[in-house]
């Protein structure tokens, strides 16, 4: 199994997830993770969709698919060594009175993880890396109770020198702010 | 479906806000009526009800410049409006109302995404603000359709409608073809615009740029290819009629030499007179384009999309051959076969630029190893099949017959099964642009209505539907909208009894286990006259030539029935999973 990460560019409407999505579905190609938000430019949505496979000629024929959604400017599939990617996860841990405190000098200096806020009975701890720095922290911090894990899935940007306007059909582009 | 009186709908009427009406504003349902027009619409298959009323009351100011079809059924709208843009090129419109009307709809629309075929659906929906409410006859027909949709949209603002419907034009029609449905809530068909309509044609979308002509250095590769081959084998399909390429692609031939088969779909854009045409391919072609598949050095496909009834086991076939292969959509290449020289473009384009780059050859004996084929699949299936021993009429000698009378140049809807396969096998098409019936789909009940909807498109053709006992029952209402419109429509229904194509697969593969395949069927020629059309019945071989002269002479609506054998298999035959040179002559 191979991680693949396909970047699709659409139009930002209703309804664009579904087509997206049913494109995998169709094909019985399971999501890892998926992000979508607005780009730099107006109007223009980025999906970030993680997924493994067995076959690079599945997911050609994937990306090429997905290209065929009408509102779809641009689509590609990366292999992690094309990426710069991260995610964000959070987590809930427990901290009751007289229990074994958190090592805060080690969350942050050796796993640079971050409490963001503080319960008299739980933190809530923030921690930005790769997948694999994410459950190297969760395995350091599952002694003490965790209460709730979340991870936002993979944003990533190809370490190709091209701006997101070069894949972009030949137009005005506004700026998104 | 039927208009059903409810609080809300009286609400919504009150809402109008007629009073402040400009002159010159109009409301979301004549701006759709008007924008149709401005599209070239002249011709709507519909079905009215509730949540598309308001564009109903609007069509009734247009009734000079749109003809409405009240079809009986949605599905049959879709068929009809399928039959319609197959043979006029142009795009078919159909028009239903939300909820059921919608829904009624989705098997013609998959059946034109499959198949390639520009339509537009418009469908009401309820108004903007119970939408996922539950409300009456509310569907979720977006969510239903996108993946059977070349795009879908739903409008719920009036002033959208000139440019979403302009789109929807656009998209239908270019690059390769396909169905765009448009959901119109009923507060955008009721609501007045708030800026003076105008409609201005879409010429270019953003996010959508078909490629129409290839890239040169593609059409060189695929030259070098054609040239160096030895036993080119040239495969054209539904692209071919498509792009308009038949006078291209015979050139083409004409300057190569190259042997050519059609798919099913292909039919017809070469005529079967031509020297070098040599029959059709898959699961119920011909002997030798099958077997020969295995034993070409060189695919040249154009406008197709290797069906798995076309290429069988897909690991046994064509493994020796190159492929050039010509097509529109970037995603068919490499799809099911790899292509050494993929050439993305239109058909046509693609043919034009590749003419002057292909050697002028000779291909002869290559060629006449399709004739050594072709005698013995004429000695074991097509001679016994024309002139059958058997006290029954073989559906072979109709269709061949038929053939004959119309010199193979009327315009043949076939249903799906045994008689479709056999109406491909001996129908001799010698006209461009003759052939239409479901052919990705294998949509039974398609060729009532889509004959309807040809007639409609082609008045001065003879059209001729060729339909099965079992196909006929799914969609017989149409038989309403054939009568109330008069056109002579043709319809023969091949009569066995049977569900004929699924009974032969019990018969070979299922030890003639026959399950639920047997069909006691009604008095077809007492129903067609209660819709007032006139026909009789065929029972007998001395009667099969007057009772064709009596269906074609007809200037009405008719329908042949003719009694054929109940359990003959349709062969060559290549069995799913099979290789296609292992193809069976019984």
């Amino acid at each position: 199994m191979t991680t693949y990460t396909i970047c699709v560019f659409t139009e930002n409407t209703i309804g664009i997830l579904n087509k997206i999505t049913t494109i995998f579905t169709r094909r019985r190609i399971n999501i890892d993770s998926l992000t979508v938000s607005e780009t730099e430019r107006k109007g223009i949505s980025r999906f970030t969709i993680v997924i493994r496979h067995e076959s690079r000629e599945a997911v050609e024929k994937l990306v090429r698919q997905i290209r065929k959604v009408i509102e779809v400017l641009a689509v590609f599939g990366y292999l992690n060594d094309d990426i710069a990617y991260n995610e964000i996860a959070m987590f809930k841990i427990s901290t009751p009175i007289g229990a074994k405190p958190l090592d805060i000098e080690t969350i942050n200096k050796v796993y640079k993880a971050w409490v963001v806020y503080w319960h008299l009975t739980y933190v809530i701890i923030q921690k930005t890396g790769t997948e694999e720095e994410i459950f190297e922290f969760f395995n350091y911090i599952k002694p003490h109770e965790i209460l709730e894990f979340v991870r936002s899935g993979r944003v990533a940007v190809s370490k190709s020198p091209q701006t997101l306007v070069d894949y972009l059909p030949e137009a005005e582009w506004e700026y998104y702010m | 479906m039927e208009f059903n009186e409810n609080q809300t709908q009286t609400t919504e009427i009150a809402e109008q806000p007629v009073s402040v009406a400009t002159p010159e504003l109009i409301n979301g349902s004549h701006a759709l009526i008007q924008s149709l027009i401005a599209e070239g619409v002249e011709t709507i298959f519909g079905y009215p009800g509730g949540a598309i009323m308001p564009v109903y009351d609007a069509i009734y100011d247009y009734q000079e410049q749109v003809n409405h079809i009240l079809v009986r059924h949605e599905q049959g709208a879709a068929h009809a409006a399928e039959g319609f843009a197959r043979i006029s090129g142009k795009v078919g419109v159909c028009l239903a109302t939300s909820g059921p009307g919608a829904t009624n709809l989705v098997t013609g629309i998959a059946d034109a995404i499959i198949d390639s075929t520009p339509m537009v659906c418009i469908v009401g929906q309820v108004g903007s603000h119970l939408l996922g409410t539950d409300a009456f006859q509310e569907t979720d027909i977006m969510g239903v359709t996108i993946p059977i949709t070349k795009w879908n949209y739903q409008i719920t603002n009036a002033d959208e409608i000139p440019e979403i419907i302009a789109k929807a034009f656009y998209i239908a029609k270019s690059g390769r073809p396909g169905p765009v449905l448009i959901d119109i809530t009923k507060d955008a068909q009721q609501k007045l615009m708030t800026k003076p309509f105008s409609h201005k044609k879409c010429e270019k979308l953003l996010s959508y740029r078909p490629r129409l002509s290839p890239k040169e250095d593609q059409v060189e590769a695929a030259a070098k290819l054609i040239n160096e081959a030895k036993r080119p084998f040239l495969f054209f399909g539904h692209g071919v009629q498509i792009a308009g390429a038949e006078q291209e692609l015979l050139k083409f031939i004409e300057k190569t030499d190259v042997p050519a088969a059609s798919t099913l779909l292909g039919l017809s854009s070469v005529s079967v007179d031509h020297p070098n045409y040599v029959g059709w391919l898959g699961m119920h072609g011909n002997y030798g384009t099958n077997v020969l598949t295995n034993q070409c050095d060189l695919i040249i496909a154009i406008g197709m999309r290797f069906d798995d009834r076309v290429t069988g086991d897909l690991s046994r076939y064509a493994k020796q051959a190159k492929v050039v292969h010509i097509e529109i959509d970037p995603a068919e290449i490499d799809k099911i076969k790899k292509a050494d020289a993929p050439v993305v473009g239109d058909a046509k384009k693609a043919l034009e630029m590749l003419l002057p780059l292909v050697n002028e050859n000779n291909h002869e004996t290559w060629r006449a190893e399709f004739k050594k084929f072709d005698a013995i699949e004429d000695e074991k299936i097509t001679q016994p099949e024309l002139a059958p021993t058997t006290e029954k009429i073989k559906m072979a000698e109709v269709i061949r017959t038929l053939s004959d009378k119309t010199k193979g140049e009327a315009v043949i809807v076939a249903d799906v099964g045994q008689h479709q396969m056999m109406t491909a096998r001996y129908y001799q098409f010698k006209k461009a642009n003759s052939f239409i019936t479901s052919g990705g789909l294998g949509t039974m009940g398609y060729a009532l209505p889509a004959a309807f909807g040809a007639k409609v498109g082609a008045p001065d053709r003879e059209v001729v539907s060729i339909i099965g006992d079992g196909c006929f029952q799914m969609t017989i209402q149409e038989l309403g909208t054939i009568a109330q419109s008069g056109l002579p429509v043709k319809i023969i229904i091949l009569n066995n009894n049977f569900l004929g194509m699924v009974r032969q697969w019990q018969q070979l593969f299922h030890q003639k286990r026959y399950s639920f395949v047997e069909l006691q069927n009604p008095d077809f020629i007492t129903i067609a006259k209660g819709f007032g059309i006139d026909g009789h019945t065929c029972g007998a071989r001395e009667d099969l030539n007057d009772s064709l002269d009596k269906m074609l002479a007809s200037d009405k609506p008719y329908l042949l029935e003719v009694l054929v054998e109940k359990e003959e298999n349709v062969f060559p035959m290549v069995p799913t999973g099979a290789c296609v040179a292992d193809i069976r002559l019984e």
